[in-house]
């Protein structure tokens, strides 16, 4: 009985929020839809009566809102769940997808392709120099010489290159045109889906969805991997060449998303602390359980983002706001413990 | 037959020589016990065993093979270890703490399934885990986590387990009750061990309970002595080799022999 009622109460939150949250956010917004008719529209575009629907409410929902809230679910899900493959790869809570340097690359990115180019190559230029810090300080770790990728080493790996990377993207806005390419980098940095279009989305899904599957599929690994280099290989695994998957999905995953969405804060660290609470720490749950809180929070933000204000307010405020406060109260219930 | 084999084994870490020259086997159901004075190289040695270090020079085999020539799952299916200090992270639970020492036997994509979770059972209900196994196993006793991480080498189902310092931070109680953990392994299920301790009377109390147990005392990275406790483990050697004045006494007890070594106030030393 006890066991029905978890089960019933994890398919809730975990299958029927998401959906939940998916349809409020392509209901709400400047123009309110209907959750019923937003149901029917969803439902003729995939039966192909799509000339049945009032033009206008086809394209809000299909063209508008249906990509956006795909984004948000997807960039919500991909920092998740790197995020919670980082804090048992570094064997520590308080990890965070930026920890390797792949928030600052990609910023770095952004900023030098708005200084040139514009907006055009923004996602490309993010994704790429995002995985360049990543290697950068993969590299970085591998100097000191061990048998196997030292956490440490990696940690500090990962300190200096976003050091670099910030140096770096502190120049590009030194040097940037005050009136129009600096607030533009501004604003990326600061984070929001609203720039996002159907073409970027598709291509930043790839590396995302590779990262999500790539994660799922070594969950178990993840549990191995969180009981240090030593104890990992004498339980049977080849822990550099774990690490490196680990890594490489994470990255795709978290370069993915921060290349659309710019640089959001607070989800990779705080929503599988959210999931640890909901579902315990074995990483065959959590994973799967972070990819959907995940999503559910972003949606959420996301939402907000857009329909708070008349204009939009960029993601990294909201989710700090959101995410902060709740951080706190996560310290305070767990008292610091544990938290190596 | 041997289980493990070290041949003439070298290592160092950079430049100065580490271990030297050291060669040892184990035999099955044998207990092989290491001791030394801190930093003689016990654990670097185990840590070579483990394929942690790659070797200067020498061989490890495991059965008939080199051990350089395995993967890593394939020496995790033959040797298990447990740690001196496991450093805990998140909270886990002991059953799935012990599942891990399943993962030698899953697919790199994969999980353990129904009869990897079967032999994690077993490995609790050998170490009497049954009332803890849902508990997070951050919230144990010192003794019951070394109890896990001896399930969990036995949900390995190795012939050779390797221990660092097993009873180092247990109660007397505790301490006992893994000496005598590690006999009915050896006795029930033909198991391995190899050990290291600081107790000199650990090796004493194996070869008093009649478990076939061999000593290997370190010194500076070479291996000085090996053999029965009772014949390697002499006041001569001992007062040599920690420069502390001690006892050894043999009785006998229910019709047993039985010895132990204790350490005494050197009147000498306060003479001169």
């Amino acid at each position: 009985m006890k066991l029905t009622l978890k089960l019933i109460l994890r398919l809730l939150i975990f299958v029927v929020l998401p959906i939940l949250m998916a349809v409020i956010s392509m209901s709400t917004g400047r123009f309110e839809i209907p959750a019923g008719t937003v149901f029917e529209i969803l439902f003729r575009a995939a039966t192909g009566q799509s000339a049945l629907v009032v033009k206008d409410l086809y394209t809000i929902v299909m063209e508008i809102r249906l990509p956006r809230t795909f984004l948000a679910m997807a960039t919500g899900s991909a920092l998740a769940v790197s995020g919670a493959a980082y804090q048992a790869l570094f064997r520590n809570p308080l990890a965070s997808p930026g920890i390797l340097g792949v928030s600052s690359g990609a910023g770095f990115g952004a900023a030098i392709s708005i200084l040139l180019f514009g907006t055009l190559w923004t996602p490309v230029f993010a994704f790429v120099f995002g995985i360049v810090a990543v290697g950068a300080s993969y590299l970085v770790g591998r100097v000191y010489k061990s048998s196997s990728t030292s956490t440490i080493m990696l940690v500090l790996g990962g300190t200096v290159i976003s050091s670099i990377f910030s140096a770096l993207l502190q120049l590009v806005k030194y040097v940037a045109d005050p009136l129009n390419k600096l607030p533009a980098i501004t604003f990326w940095l600061m984070g929001s889906l609203s720039a996002a279009r159907s073409q970027d989305i598709l291509m930043s899904s790839i590396p995302m969805g590779l990262g999500l599957v790539g994660l799922l599929l070594l969950s178990f690994r993840l549990n191995i991997i969180s009981m240090g280099d030593r104890e990992a290989r004498s339980l049977g695994i080849n822990v550099k060449v774990v690490k490196f998957f680990l890594i490489g999905f994470a990255t795709l995953a978290t370069a993915g998303a921060v290349s659309v969405s710019g640089v959001v804060g607070w989800i990779g660290l705080v929503i599988p602390h959210v999931g640890r609470m909901l579902v315990g720490n074995d990483n065959r749950k959590l994973i799967p359980a972070s990819i959907s809180l995940g999503a559910s929070f972003m949606l959420l933000v996301d939402t907000l983002c857009r329909t708070l204000t008349g204009a939009e307010i960029p993601l990294g405020i909201v989710t700090a706001l959101v995410g902060g406060p709740f951080f706190i109260y996560l310290l305070k219930r767990t008292k610091g413990e544990n938290w190596a | 037959m041997t289980l493990l084999s070290i041949d003439n084994l070298n290592f160092s870490y950079g430049t100065e020589h580490t271990l030297r020259g050291i060669s040892l086997k184990v035999a099955p159901g044998e207990i092989y016990c290491l001791l030394g004075p801190n930093g003689c190289g016990k654990t670097t040695l185990i840590d070579c065993v483990l394929g942690q270090h790659p070797l200067k020079s020498g061989d490890i085999s495991l059965g008939s093979r080199s051990i350089h020539t395995l993967k890593p799952a394939e020496v995790a299916s033959q040797i298990a270890f447990v740690p001196q200090l496991h450093a805990k992270t998140f909270p886990y639970s002991v059953f799935e703490i012990v599942l891990m020492g399943r993962t030698f036997a899953t697919g790199t994509f994969s999980s353990p399934d129904r009869r990897d979770r079967e032999i994690a059972r077993e490995a609790i209900a050998m170490t009497g885990l049954e009332a803890i196994s849902q508990k997070p196993y951050t919230q144990i006793s010192g003794g019951e986590l070394q109890l896990v991480m001896i399930a969990r080498a036995l949900a390995q189902k190795a012939k050779l387990i390797i221990m660092d310092e097993p009873t180092s931070h247990l109660d007397f109680k505790n301490e006992n009750e893994i000496l005598n953990l590690i006999c009915a392994l050896t006795r029930t299920e033909g198991l391995s061990f190899m050990l290291t301790t600081h107790d000199l009377n650990h090796p004493l109390y194996f070869e008093n309970s009649g478990m076939p147990v061999r000593v290997g005392i370190m010194e500076q990275g070479q291996l000085i002595a090996q053999g029965k406790p009772s014949k390697v483990l002499t006041s001569d050697t001992i007062e040599r080799l920690y420069h502390t004045r001690v006892v050894t006494h043999t009785g006998v007890m229910d019709g047993l022999p039985f010895s132990y070594i204790m350490a005494v106030p050197d009147k000498r030393r306060d003479a001169n």
